[in-house]
C-alpha cells in the first residue's frame, strides 16, 4: 500500500482527467495502480445459524473488544460489539431477575424471555419476509457475504452499495428467471441486479415496519407456549432430584456442600473474632441467627437461645455475692443479713440450683412480708435484674466456644436432613406455585372446564359468579353417557395420579425419613447435652406432640389432603347429577329414590316436596358446602333429613362413579380407584358428617361439635381439608384463569395473526414489475 | 470510477447526473455539508430535539414510502433511521403485551396484572432512558477535556437522482454525526471552519492543545491530532456502548422493585389533580383551614424511584442484594473504566512519534476532499 501511495505522490496527482470537473491533481494511473484482488464471497443462507460459526464470530468479537480498548477497531467491529453488548446486557438482566424471582418457573422464564426475544428478532424477518420472498423472487434479502478482510455483512444492507458482482453468471441467470426478467434484452444481468436490489430494499423496509410489532408479540407468545413444558420439566426434575437426595443420603448436593463449607468457615471466623466478647443477649442473638441460618423452623432458633443461655448460666458462678451485687439499689442493703435462718438457707439452696425464680421469691418475701401486688412486682423486677446482671457479667465466648461449636455442628447436620426432607415434601405438596399439588390442581381444573366445554362468554360469566351456567352444563353432560364417561375418566385419572404421588406411600416415606432424620438428630443432641433442642426436635413419645417431627409429618399429610378432597368432591358432583339424570322403574330419578330410601331407613317418611328439597340440598352441599354448613347440619334441614342426605352422599352405596370407570378403564383400574375414593368417603363420614354420635347425643341442638367415632373433637384444619374447596370456588377460580389466559391469547395471538397476514400480503406486492420497468425493458430491447 | 465533487455515480445507473433545482434550493455544486457546531453549542437541547424530530418524521413517513417503492435514492442512512420505528413501536408493543389485556379482566385480576404490567412498562422506559443518558457519562468528559464531541452533528446535502415521484426536488438533507464512522470521519468539515477560527487547522490545533501537545509538535496539527481523535472516538464508543447496556439492565432492575406496585401512573391526570389541589390549598389557606396534601407526581415519582433503588441495592435477601450490587457496580465500574481509558493517554502521542510529512500535501494548492 505504501508503494502505491508513494507512486501516486511522486506523480503529484490522484484523479483521472474528467473534463470540466477536473480536480487540482491529475495522474496517469494507466498500468500503475490496480485494485487488490477481491476474495469476498456469498455465504449460504440458513434460518438458524451454525453454532460453530456463532462461536467463531464470538471469538472475533471478543478480540474486537480488545482492539477497541486500544482504540484500534473499525466501524464493522464496533457495530458487532454493540450487538454483543446488547445480548450481554440482556443476559445480565435475565440473571438478576433469575436471582430475584423466588420461584423456579419464574427463574427459568426469565431466560426463556431473553431467548425468545432475540429469537423473535432474528426469526420474524426470516420466516415472514425473507423466506416467502426468496421462494417467489429468488432474492434472499438477508443474503450475507464475507469480504476480503473476513467481515460478514448483509449484501443488501446499503442499497447504494450492493456487491452484486459476487453473484456468478449462472446465479444471475437463475435469479433473472425467477424475477421474470425478459430473456431477450441485451443487458439482462444488469436488469436482474437492479431488480434484485429493488426487491431487497422493499423487503428490508417491510422488515423495519413490522419488526416493532412482531418481536414483542412473538416473544410473549413464545413464552406462553414454553411456560407449560418448562413448568412440567421443573416439576418433574424437582420431584426426582429431591427423592434421589433423600434416598441417597447425599442431602446437600454439590452446591449445597460448597455453601455449607463457606458457612462453616464463616462461623469459625465469627467465633474466633468474638472470642473475648461476653456471651450477652446480643451475642446470643447473633449466634442464634448464624446457627439456625439454614433451618426452616423458628422454634429451633428459640431452642438454640435457651441452650446458649443455659451454657452461660452453667459457666457463670451464681453465688451470694452475685445476688447481692445484682440487686444493689433494688432491695435494701441489709436484707440479706436481716433474713431469718430458714430464709437464708432456702436462698442458699436456690443459689446453688441457679434458679432466679426461687431467689426472687425468697428475697421479695423478705422485703414485703405480705403477699400482694408489691411483692409480685418486686419479684418480677428481681428476676429481670438478675438476668440483666448475668447478661452484663457473662463469661467470654471463648469459655464456652467448644460447646457452641458442637451445637452449631449438631444443628447444621440436622438442617441438612431437614432441608432435604422439606424439599421432598414441598416438591409434592408444597403450598407454592410449581409444586406437584399446584400443577395437578391446574390440570384437574382445566380438564373439568374442558370437559364441560365453556365458551369465552360463559367463562366470563362464571368468573363473575354466575355459577348456574356451570350447574346447567353439568346437568347436560350428566345426561349424555359419552360425555359423562369421558369427563369422569379424565378427572378420575388425574385424581388417581394425585393419590399415587401424595397418597399413603408418600406419607409413609415422610414418616420413615423423619424417623431417621429427626429422631437421629434428637438422639445426637441429647448425647451432646443439648436436651432442650433434642426435645423440640423429637421427644420420642408416641404422639410426638408439639415436636418438629410431628409438625413435618402432619404438614405432609395435611397439605395434600385439601386438593385431594376437592378433586373427589368434583367427582361427587358428577355422580349426584348423573343419579339425578337416571330414571328408576317408578319414574322417580335415582337420587330421589335413594333419598326416599334413606329417609325410610332413618325411620321417617317423606313427600315429593321434601324429596325435591333434599335433592337440591345434595347438590348445594357439594357445590357450596363448607365447614360451617356441616357444623350447622344445613340449617333448613331437620336432623333426620341431614342424616339422609349424608347417607346418600357418603354412604356405602353412594358412588355411581364405579360403573362409569368400569366402562372406560376396566374393572381392575376402577376397583383400585374406588378403594381410595371409598376411603375418602369413610374419612368424611367419620370426621365431618359424624351423624352417628352427633345425632344421638344432641338431637335438639342445631350446632353439633365435630366429634369423631373415638369421641374426640377433630382438628378444625383437618376438617376443612377433608371438606375440600367449594366446587363453586374451584370452578370460579378456573374460569377466571382460563378467561384471562384465553383473552390475552385472543388479543395478542390475533394481533400476531393479523400482522403476519398483512406482512405476507405486502410481501406479495414486492418484486412485481412496475410500468416504468416494463417500459425500460422494452426500450432496452429496441436499443439492443 | 468517476468522482465528481464527492458524488459517486454508480456504474449501473442509467440515469444521467443532471440536476434540476427549485429556486429556493441550491444546486449540487453550491450545496455544502454543514457542521452544526455553533448551533449545538448555543442550543444543544433544541438542536438535538429538532434533529430527532426530523429523523422521526422521516422514519415514519418519507423513508418507508421510498423504501417500499424501491426508490433508487434510498440509502443506508434511511435504513438506519428507520431503525427508530421498530425501537419505538417495539417499546410500545412490549408495554401493551403486559397491560392491554387487563382492561378485560375482573377487578382483582386486573389489579394483579397491573402490578406486573406497571413494572414492565416502567422497565421499558427506564431501559431507554438509562441507555441514552449513561452514554453522556463518558462522552461529556471527553468533550470537556479534549473538545471532541463524538455526537457533533452535521447536515448532509444529498443530491438525489430523478425518478417518477421526484423530478424537481432533487436535494434532500440528512443529519449525521461527524464522527459516526471511525473509518471515515468527516475530517474535511473541520478544515477552514470559521466556527473554530480563521486558520485552516484551528480545530485540530485547539484539540491538540487540549491534549497537551507542545506548540512545536502542532505545526501540522491535523495530522498529529487525527489519529488521537480517532482513538478517543473508538474508546468512547466502546465504553459508552458497553456501559449503556449495563445501565439499561440496572434501570430495568430498579423498575422491577416492589414500591412501583403502588405507584399510580397517569402523569397528565395527576398533574391536573396537582394543579387543582394547589388552587384548593390556596383557598384553604386563605380560609384558615388545614391544607390537604398535594398529589405531586414528580415528588412521588422521585420518592418511589429512591425507594426502589434502595431495595434494588439492598435486596429482599442476601442473594438479591448481591445480584443488585453486582449489576449496579458493574455499570459504575464500566463507566469509570471508560472515563479512565479515554481521559488518560499516558503520553502515548506526545512527542514526535507521528511525523507530519510536509512532502505529502502542498498546503499552498487548492484541494478537493471527498
Amino acid at each position: 500500500m505504501a508503494n502505491v501511495l508513494n507512486s501516486i505522490v511522486s506523480n503529484k496527482s490522484i484523479y483521472p482527467n474528467s473534463g470540466n470537473n477536473m480536480p487540482a491533481y491529475t495522474i496517469d494511473t494507466e498500468g500503475k495502480v490496480k485494485p487488490l484482488e477481491y476474495k469476498g464471497k456469498l455465504l449460504p443462507s440458513r434460518i438458524i445459524g451454525s453454532p460453530i460459526e456463532y462461536v467463531k464470530d464470538l471469538k472475533k468479537d471478543v478480540v474486537s473488544i480488545g482492539k477497541a480498548a486500544k482504540g484500534e477497531a473499525n466501524d464493522h467491529e464496533l457495530g458487532r460489539i454493540n450487538d454483543l453488548a446488547m445480548k450481554l446486557g440482556s443476559l445480565g438482566l435475565a440473571s438478576y431477575l433469575f436471582v430475584k424471582n423466588p420461584l423456579k418457573l419464574s427463574k427459568a422464564m426469565e431466560f426463556a424471555g431473553f431467548g425468545t426475544f432475540f429469537a423473535a428478532m432474528s426469526l420474524w424477518p426470516k420466516i415472514a419476509i425473507q423466506a416467502p420472498l426468496k421462494a417467489r423472487t429468488g432474492v434472499d434479502i438477508h443474503q450475507k457475504y464475507i469480504d476480503t478482510q473476513g467481515r460478514k455483512k448483509m449484501l443488501y444492507q446499503d442499497p447504494q452499495y450492493v456487491l452484486t458482482d459476487l453473484y456468478t453468471k449462472e446465479d444471475l441467470e437463475k435469479l433473472g428467471d425467477k424475477l421474470k426478467v425478459s430473456k431477450d434484452i441485451p443487458d439482462r444481468d444488469n436488469f436482474t441486479k437492479q431488480r434484485a436490489q429493488k426487491v431487497a430494499l422493499q423487503g428490508n423496509t417491510l422488515w423495519m415496519m413490522t419488526a416493532g410489532f412482531a418481536s414483542p408479540l412473538m416473544s410473549a407468545l413464545g413464552c406462553n407456549v414454553l411456560e407449560k413444558p418448562i413448568g412440567a420439566a421443573i416439576e418433574n426434575l424437582d420431584m426426582l432430584t429431591s427423592e434421589r437426595a433423600l434416598n441417597s443420603g447425599n442431602y446437600q448436593g454439590f452446591f449445597g456442600k460448597i455453601k455449607q463449607k463457606f458457612a462453616d468457615r464463616s462461623f469459625a471466623r465469627f467465633i474466633e473474632k468474638n472470642a473475648n466478647r461476653a456471651l450477652d443477649d446480643s451475642l446470643i442473638k447473633q449466634l442464634r441467627n448464624r446457627i439456625t441460618a439454614n433451618s426452616s423452623f423458628d422454634q429451633l432458633g428459640d431452642a438454640v437461645v435457651e441452650e446458649l443461655k443455659l451454657l452461660r448460666e452453667k459457666s457463670s458462678s451464681v453465688d451470694l455475692n452475685f445476688v447481692k451485687n445484682a440487686l444493689k439499689g433494688i432491695v435494701p442493703e441489709n436484707v440479706f443479713e436481716s433474713m431469718s435462718p430458714e430464709a437464708a438457707e432456702a436462698l442458699n439452696q436456690s443459689i446453688s440450683e441457679g434458679s432466679f425464680d426461687h431467689i426472687a421469691k425468697i428475697v421479695s418475701g423478705v422485703v414485703h412480708t405480705k403477699p400482694g401486688n408489691k411483692q409480685k412486682k418486686l419479684r418480677e423486677t428481681i428476676i429481670k435484674q438478675l438476668n440483666n446482671y448475668q447478661s452484663e457479667n457473662s463469661p467470654a465466648l471463648s469459655e464456652v466456644s467448644k460447646s457452641v461449636k458442637k451445637l452449631y455442628e449438631g444443628v447444621a447436620e440436622f438442617s441438612k436432613g431437614e432441608n432435604a426432607l422439606n424439599r421432598f415434601i414441598n416438591s409434592r405438596v408444597g403450598n407454592k406455585s410449581g409444586s406437584f399439588v399446584a400443577k395437578q390442581y391446574d390440570r384437574f381444573g382445566n380438564s373439568l372446564m374442558k370437559s364441560l366445554g365453556f365458551n369465552m362468554k360463559e367463562l366470563r360469566a362464571i368468573a363473575n359468579g354466575n355459577i348456574n351456567i356451570f350447574t346447567e352444563r353439568l346437568e347436560a353432560v350428566a345426561k349424555n353417557p359419552e360425555q359423562y364417561d369421558r369427563a369422569v375418566r379424565n378427572l378420575a385419572q388425574l385424581t388417581d395420579k394425585y393419590e399415587q404421588v401424595t397418597g399413603k406411600q408418600f406419607i409413609e416415606t415422610v414418616k420413615s425419613k423423619s424417623g431417621e432424620i429427626y429422631s437421629g438428630a434428637s438422639e445426637n443432641m441429647r448425647k451432646n447435652g443439648f436436651k432442650i433442642i433434642a426435645e423440640k426436635i423429637s421427644s420420642g413419645a408416641e404422639n410426638e406432640a408439639g415436636t418438629m417431627k410431628n409438625f413435618v409429618n402432619s404438614e405432609a399429610k395435611r397439605n395434600g389432603l385439601g386438593a385431594k378432597s376437592s378433586f373427589y368432591r368434583v367427582l361427587q358432583n358428577f355422580d349426584i347429577f348423573n343419579r339425578a339424570a337416571q330414571k328408576t322403574d317408578t319414574g322417580m330419578n335415582l337420587l330421589k329414590n335413594q333419598l326416599e330410601q334413606a329417609m325410610i331407613n332413618n325411620g321417617a317418611g317423606c313427600d315429593s316436596a321434601t324429596l325435591q328439597k333434599l335433592e337440591e340440598a345434595c347438590k348445594r352441599i357439594l357445590l357450596t358446602g363448607n365447614a360451617n354448613t356441616h357444623t350447622e347440619k344445613l340449617a333448613e334441614l331437620s336432623d333426620i333429613e341431614y342424616k339422609a342426605v349424608m347417607d346418600v352422599l357418603f354412604g356405602e352405596k353412594s358412588s355411581g362413579i364405579k360403573e362409569s370407570l368400569t366402562r372406560t378403564l376396566g374393572n381392575e383400574k376402577s376397583n383400585a380407584f374406588m378403594k381410595n375414593f371409598n376411603e375418602y368417603l369413610g374419612e368424611f363420614k367419620t370426621k365431618v358428617a359424624n351423624w352417628q354420635n352427633g345425632m344421638t347425643a344432641n338431637l335438639s341442638r342445631r350446632v353439633h361439635s365435630p366429634i369423631d367415632n373415638a369421641g374426640k373433637i377433630s382438628n378444625g384444619i383437618e376438617r376443612n381439608n377433608i371438606i375440600g374447596q367449594e366446587t363453586k370456588d374451584l370452578v370460579q377460580d378456573m374460569a377466571k384463569k382460563m378467561y384471562n389466559s384465553k383473552k390475552w391469547l385472543h388479543i395478542f395471538g390475533g394481533a400476531m395473526a393479523v400482522l403476519t397476514a398483512v406482512t405476507l400480503v405486502a410481501g406479495l406486492m414486492i418484486g412485481r414489475k412496475g410500468e416504468t420497468e416494463k417500459q425500460v425493458e422494452m426500450e432496452s430491447r429496441k436499443d439492443g | 470510477m468517476v468522482y465528481i465533487a464527492g458524488v459517486q455515480s454508480r456504474i449501473n445507473n442509467s440515469a444521467p447526473l443532471s440536476f434540476k433545482k427549485k429556486e429556493d434550493k441550491k444546486g449540487a455544486c453550491e450545496n455544502k455539508d454543514e457542521l452544526l457546531y455553533k448551533a449545538r453549542k448555543n442550543h444543544p437541547v433544541t438542536l438535538g430535539l429538532k434533529i430527532q424530530a426530523n429523523k422521526l418524521k422521516n422514519a415514519f413517513t418519507t423513508y418507508p414510502i421510498k423504501g417500499l417503492e424501491g426508490s433508487k435514492n434510498s440509502n443506508f442512512y434511511e435504513f438506519l433511521t428507520m431503525g427508530m420505528v421498530p425501537y419505538l413501536i417495539g417499546s410500545g408493543a412490549m408495554i401493551a403485551v403486559f397491560n392491554a389485556a387487563s382492561a378485560f379482566f375482573d377487578t382483582q385480576s386486573a389489579v394483579n396484572a397491573s402490578k406486573i404490567g406497571k413494572k414492565m412498562g416502567l422497565g421499558v422506559l427506564f431501559y431507554g432512558v438509562a441507555k441514552t443518558l449513561s452514554k453522556k457519562l463518558i462522552e461529556t468528559p471527553v468533550n470537556l477535556k479534549y473538545g471532541i464531541d463524538v455526537n457533533l452533528p452535521y447536515k448532509k446535502v444529498i443530491n438525489e437522482l430523478p425518478e417518477k415521484r421526484n423530478k424537481d426536488d432533487l436535494v434532500s438533507y440528512e443529519y449525521h454525526k461527524a464522527y459516526e464512522s471511525v473509518d471515515f470521519p468527516r475530517w474535511d468539515l473541520f478544515y477552514n471552519n470559521k466556527d473554530f477560527g480563521e486558520n485552516r487547522n484551528d480545530y485540530y490545533l485547539k484539540v491538540g492543545k487540549k491534549m497537551g501537545f507542545n506548540n512545536e509538535d502542532l505545526e501540522h496539527a491535523d495530522q498529529k491530532v487525527k489519529p488521537v481523535i480517532k482513538e478517543k472516538v473508538i474508546k468512547t464508543r466502546l465504553f459508552s456502548t458497553l456501559s449503556s447496556y449495563l445501565w439499561a439492565a440496572t434501570g430495568v432492575g430498579i423498575a422491577s422493585q416492589k414500591p412501583w406496585e403502588n405507584f399510580v401512573i397517569n402523569p397528565s391526570k395527576r398533574f391536573f389533580n396537582f394543579k387543582n389541589s394547589l388552587i384548593n390549598a390556596k383557598k384553604a389557606k386563605e380560609a384558615g383551614n388545614i391544607i390537604a396534601k398535594n398529589d405531586n407526581f414528580v415528588k412521588d415519582f422521585a420518592k418511589t424511584f429512591a425507594k426502589s433503588t434502595k431495595e434494588f441495592v439492598k435486596g429482599h435477601n442476601k442473594s438479591t442484594g448481591i445480584a443488585g450490587k453486582i449489576l449496579l457496580s458493574s455499570a459504575i465500574c464500566m463507566t469509570l473504566l471508560g472515563n479512565f481509558s479515554t481521559l488518560f493517554d499516558f503520553n502515548k502521542y506526545k512527542g514526535n512519534k507521528i511525523q507530519a510529512s510536509a512532502s505529502i500535501i502542498d498546503e499552498n494548492k487548492n484541494k478537493v476532499v471527498c
